[in-house]
This record gives structure tokens, C-alpha cells and sequence, in this order.
């Protein structure tokens, strides 16, 4: 915090903010407790740490969770290959006899090490066990962890601002929650999305925003869609639609969508999607 | 300070922390909490930690700052309840009456505006019993009435808050479709169930043990010892059984489906039966309950380990269940009663639990729940519910 207490989150470039995530951005700053986002995919909760990151100008560092992760792969890894190999043939610089100088730090163990502050992003933690919550409640509370193998003790040189994902609609264990701030990020409004197309867009067609995104809050409604479009791929598609020169807006109204494949990419959402859209053509 | 905010908070059922409280207080010393808007979503992010409870949040906010609110929410509600119920009412007036255990014949004499008085007299009693009486209404979901008051496909959108007030935003109630009252999902389905696998070593010894072949190879005096296992697998058996049965169980299709169709790709080794109100002397394997028949006898053949899941409203004429000759389908009348059926299969299951679509609060008005109760853990087909049965299924 030090001389960094003066900071506020404004928001980014590229990163459409509302009022009510800044101030939750800033009070967890202020409190120095890891603030947990969950929402549906493509609400923008990766984008949030990026954001965070850029306005306040502090390194971002990744922790991607994946299934498999124990915690202490993101603190620090002891590389005993290279040891036995520089024990063997003893051509490099390294002490052997030294094993700190075969500890690498983890995501975790780079971001608590920093000579700044950093931003932390711990995305989708509802990836790994609930062990892997479980082992992070210490290391989040006291911001210190130990290397086993050299009985060493790391601190936090700098609180870093932590973020950390959830797609999952299942809770996380209490006692985890208990650490953190939470937020849920509820998909974008349309006039959001406008704000947030015009954030990627500067120069876009208004009639071509306007068909295109009520024609995407239309296809969101499209029942028994497993995995609905969300803002990523609204983006795509204004992407797609933009490089065809012989795309008309007025087709889009007329329910004439081309490119459905960029917004629905489950082949059963995708038949879902056409079939909907030429009953309703029919109807019309 | 607050500190009779933070009790109303923790009646109403969210889960509150006296840390947390003392972080909100940290919050309010740092300076950055100058307005009602601030206090509001600095108490939520820092007190409440699931979006299923900011509808419930977004309500006693709006009650203590505003005053009161609360009482008028719940009126609202019951209004709507009674709507439906009747509307459920006309469309199948023996089997509300059945559900709420009056005299059909007694509610006929009512008017429409009469019969809804009567409904919300009876929903409102309803709620005095069973303390939280949202949660009550919140299961209206499933509830026998089909409460259809709630969107089950779209998620209403929250957005920018900057302009309005806090408790104005608060009674937007904006995350009313988080709340726990809402429809189960695909994915919350998934994530309970998941909780469910149980991994076991199995199949060929065909993966490296690296941390016991390093210590193998340490113990070998650096002669390289590897050792193999065998992969984890999931083994756990489990069978579902589904009432699909009459017109009893029609409201509850949809819920059932998005369980079956998450368990199929959940487990392995599931198996699907079907049967209509009760269990007799067969399960069928096929959904019309015509060409595959099982005998329930034979069930014993299977691991004891297995888990059996019976999802059914339980809802049935007394007799269907005591009778020894109590089914409704003439071919079905083997000479033991139903219960005994049941019986034997839970005895055959240890680890079985019997799913109910029905909401908890009105068991107590059928008789033959209370019955399988006795024989088969029951528990509500809700995320909640859902969630303490597979709690009791995973228990050794």
C-alpha cells in the first residue's frame, strides 16, 4: 500500500467500467483482501484484472488454474533435474550445494516477490479441487508462505492486488469466501454493450451496432441454448460482419444472420439457432 | 454501528460473518465509503459472498434504509402465488385440493375472488409456520402449483447503477433470478453432482509413479527403479430411478430431465429405470414402461455400494402404496404391497435417498409422502436440496 494509496481504479482503454465495480475494485484495494468475481462467461471478469493493471500501471501476473494444480505449483517449484544434471557434469555457474539456487518461484510465489506492487489474477479457481482453496486460505491470509526445502519463509514485499475468477455457480467453501470481497458481474445491459462495442469499434456503422446487437439479445433468448453467445462473441461477429463488403445492415433486421457460427459454436446450439431463426423468418 | 443491520441480514438467512463485519467496519474508517450508494456496495461485496443471496440483500436493504419495504414485497408475492394457484386451480381443481388436503367440493362453492383470499389466507399460514417463509415461496418454482412467475430462460440484467440510488438499485431487486429460489440449471445440477464421483485406482498398472519411483530409485543407490499404478478412474455405480408417471409429476419434467440428462454424462456406469407413482414388483428400463421390465428382485444382484437415486413426487392414493394389489395398472398386481418393495430396495441400497420435486413445506399434507419418508431419505429437488443429498450419498 505505501505510497501506492493514492491510486484509484478508473478503468482502462479498453475496458468498459461500471460505477459499482470501481468502488468495489477500490475498497478491496484499500482493505488489502483478494476480491472473488464470478458471472457467466464473457462478462468480462479476466478482462477486469487487464484493466486494473493498465490504469494503475502495475505488472499483471497470470495464475491460470487448470484441473490438476496443487498449490504449491503456483508458490514455487524445486528443480531437482537441473540439480542432478549440474551435480553430474558440474558445467554450469550454479551452486550445487546451494539449493535455493534451484528454487523457481510460482505465479503466486513471482507476485508476493515483486520489487511493486502487483496485480494477481487467479483465473477460474473453480478449476482445481477444493484442496486447492483449502491450501490458499493461509497463504491469502497471512501473505507469506514457506519453501519446505530450504526452511525459508517468504513474505509479501508488496500486498499484491489480487482478482480471482469463478465460472462455477456453486459456491466456494466458506471459509475461502470468508477472505475474499465478492462481486458478481451480471451480463451487460444493452446500452452497456453499446458503450462496450463502441470501446472495441470507435468507428462503427451505427445502423450496423444497433441491428447487430439487438439482433444478438434476440438470439440470446433462443431457448435450450447450452452455451449462449456472450460479449466475446458478439465482438467476433461484428468483427466478421464488418470484413464482408457485401454485408448489409438492413439484413440483420430483416432476421437474415450471417456468420451465426461465430455466435453459437456447439453444433446443437447452432442447428437450435438456424432453425429458430427460419421458423421465424416464415412466420414473418 | 449497523449492527442491527448485520443481525437482519443473518435472520433472513444469509450467511454473515462477525469477521466480515469487522472488514466492512475497516472499510468505513478508509474513507471511501462518502454515500448510501457506497455503504451499498461495499456491504454487499464485503458481507454477502454469492449472488444467490443479493436478491434477499437487495431486500433488507431496501427494509432498513427505506423502512417498510419488506412486508409489501412478501404481500406481493403471496398475490402472485395465489394467481397461480389459481390458475392450477381451474385447470385441475382435484388435485390442488388433494395437494393442500381440503374437500375439493367445499372450494367449488367459491368464487374466483373468494378462492384466492382463501389461497393467500392459507399461503400466509404457511408462512408463520415455517420460519423464512420466502424460502416457502422461494421453492415455488416446483411447488405443486406450478408458481410460473419466474423466467427460467433469461436472467434479468443488472447494468450501470451510477445514477440511481442505492436503495432505489436495491429494489430493483435485480438478482432476484440468483436467489435460491431459482429454477435448478443445467450447470447446478452439474456442479452437485459432480461432488458425487468417487476415484478409485483401476485398470492396468500403466502410469509412473514418479514421487515413489523417485524414492525408489534414491533407495537403489541411484539405479533407476520405476514404479507403475494404476489410473484413477471413476467408479461409481449409480441408479436412477424416475417416476414418469401420470399427470402428478407434469410440472416437474423439465427439473427431472436437466438431472437425468447431467447424470448420464456424469457417471459411467448409471442406469435409468422408470416407474409410475411407486415401486411394485418391476422397474421398467425404457421410458414408456412397456418392453423392458426389470424385477426388483433382482436388484440384490447388484454392488450394495450402488446409489440409488429415486426421484418422484410420492404423491399417491394411500392404497396404491398399502395395497397388495395397489397398482393402477392391472398387469403390475403381483401380491406384495408397494412398500414392501420399497422396503426391500433400501435395504438392499444402504446409500439411496428418494428426490422430491415437491416442495419440503407441504409434505406434511400427503400421507404417503410421510410414509416413504420413513423408509428412504427424502430430500427437495433444489440446489439446496440437492446438495444435502449428495452430502448424505458420499458419507461412508
Amino acid at each position: 500500500m505505501k505510497n501506492d494509496s493514492g491510486k484509484r481504479f478508473t478503468g482502462a482503454t479498453r475496458y468498459v467500467l461500471d460505477d459499482e465495480l470501481a468502488k468495489i475494485v477500490n475498497i478491496s484495494m484499500v482493505l488489502e483482501m483478494p476480491l472473488l468475481l464470478k458471472g457467466e462467461p464473457g462478462t468480462g471478469k479476466t478482462m477486469l484484472a487487464h484493466a486494473i493493471a493498465e490504469n494503475l500501471k502495475m505488472p499483471l501476473i497470470v495464475l491460470n488454474v487448470k484441473s490438476s494444480m496443487k498449490l504449491v505449483d503456483a508458490l514455487y517449484q524445486y528443480d531437482t533435474l537441473t540439480r542432478l544434471n549440474d551435480s553430474r557434469f558440474g558445467d554450469s555457474k550454479r551452486d550445487v550445494s546451494d539449493i535455493e539456487e534451484y528454487i523457481k518461484m510460482g505465479k503466486i510465489g513471482q507476485a508476493f516477490t515483486a520489487e511493486a506492487r502487483t496485480v494477481l489474477l487467479i483465473d477460474e479457481i473453480d478449476k482445481a479441487d477444493t484442496d486447492f482453496q483449502d491450501d490458499m486460505l493461509d497463504v491469502l491470509d497471512q501473505m507469506e508462505f514457506d519453501i519446505i526445502e530450504v526452511d525459508k519463509t517468504v513474505k509479501t514485499n508488496y500486498r499484491p492486488v489480487i482478482i480471482i475468477t469463478s465460472n462455477a455457480k456453486k459456491d466456494l467453501s466458506d471459509p475461502f469466501l470468508g477472505r475474499c470481497n465478492f462481486h458478481h458481474i451480471a451480463f451487460p445491459d444493452p446500452e452497456m454493450m453499446r458503450k462496450i462495442i463502441g470501446v472495441h469499434f470507435p468507428r462503427i456503422d451505427t445502423e450496423l451496432l444497433e441491428t447487430a446487437i439487438s439482433a444478438f439479445y434476440k438470439m440470446r433468448q433462443v431457448d435450450a441454448i447450452e452455451k449462449k453467445p456472450a460479449t466475446r462473441e458478439l465482438i467476433n461477429w461484428i468483427r466478421a460482419l464488418q470484413a464482408d463488403p457485401d454485408f448489409n445492415p438492413k439484413r440483420l433486421a430483416d432476421g437474415d444472420l450471417p456468420y451465426l457460427g461465430v455466435l453459437f459454436k456447439k453444433s446443437h446450439d447452432y442447428a437450435r439457432a438456424l432453425s429458430t431463426l427460419n421458423g421465424r423468418r416464415m412466420s414473418n | 454501528m449497523f449492527v442491527e443491520y448485520f443481525y437482519k441480514l443473518k435472520d433472513v438467512g444469509i450467511p454473515v460473518s462477525p469477521t466480515s463485519f469487522i472488514t466492512l467496519h475497516k472499510a468505513l474508517h478508509s474513507g471511501l465509503i462518502n454515500s448510501l450508494e457506497d455503504f451499498y456496495t461495499a456491504s454487499r461485496s464485503v458481507l454477502v459472498k454469492s449472488e444467490r443471496y443479493f436478491d434477499l440483500f437487495d431486500q433488507v436493504f431496501a427494509h432498513y434504509f427505506k423502512g417498510a419495504e419488506m412486508p409489501d414485497v412478501k404481500g406481493l408475492e403471496l398475490d402472485e402465488l395465489a394467481r397461480t394457484m389459481l390458475e392450477a386451480w381451474l385447470q385441475n381443481p382435484e388435485a390442488l385440493a388433494d395437494l393442500m388436503g381440503v374437500d375439493e367440493s367445499a372450494l367449488n362453492k367459491l368464487t374466483p375472488e373468494e378462492l384466492i383470499e382463501y389461497f393467500k389466507e392459507r399461503l400466509k399460514e404457511q408462512t408463520e409456520e415455517h420460519h423464512g417463509g420466502s424460502k416457502w415461496i422461494g421453492t415455488g418454482g416446483y411447488s405443486p402449483v406450478g408458481h410460473s412467475g419466474y423466467h427460467p430462460g433469461g436472467m434479468r440484467v443488472g447494468g450501470s447503477s451510477g445514477s440511481k440510488s442505492a436503495v432505489k438499485v436495491a429494489m430493483d431487486r435485480r438478482y432476484k433470478d440468483y436467489s435460491l429460489s431459482g429454477p435448478l440449471t443445467h450447470a447446478m445440477v452439474g456442479e452437485a453432482l459432480k461432488r458425487l464421483r468417487h476415484l478409485i485406482p483401476h485398470g492396468p498398472k500403466d502410469q509412473v509413479d514418479i514421487d515413489e519411483t523417485i524414492y525408489q530409485t534414491m533407495k537403489n543407490g541411484g539405479e533407476i527403479e520405476i514404479v507403475f499404478d494404476r489410473a484413477l478412474r471413476d467408479r461409481l455405480k449409480v441408479i436412477l430411478a424416475i417416476d414418469n408417471g401420470g399427470w402428478s409429476m407434469d410440472p416437474y419434467v423439465s427439473v427431472v430431465q436437466t438431472l437425468f440428462d447431467y447424470a448420464g454424462a456424469q457417471f459411467k456406469d448409471l442406469k435409468t429405470f422408470f416407474f409410475h407413482n411407486t415401486i411394485y414388483s418391476n422397474l421398467w428400463e425404457d421410458p414408456a414402461r412397456y418392453k423392458k421390465p426389470q424385477r426388483v428382485e433382482e436388484f440384490a444382484r447388484f454392488d450394495p455400494q450402488t446409489r440409488l437415486i429415486i426421484i418422484g413426487d410420492a404423491s399417491m392414493a394411500p392404497y396404491e402404496l398399502f395395497a397388495s394389489d395397489g397398482s393402477i395398472h392391472i398387469e403390475e398386481r403381483s401380491g406384495l404391497p408397494s412398500i414392501e418393495c420399497l422396503q426391500f430396495l433400501a435395504k438392499t441400497f444402504p446409500k439411496s435417498v428418494w428426490l422430491n420435486p415437491v416442495p419440503a413445506s407441504t409434505w406434511h399434507y400427503t400421507r404417503t409422502i410421510g410414509e416413504i419418508r420413513s423408509i428412504f431419505p427424502m430430500f427437495e429437488l433444489t440446489i439446496d436440496g440437492l446438495e444435502e443429498a449428495i452430502t448424505y450419498l458420499r458419507a461412508k
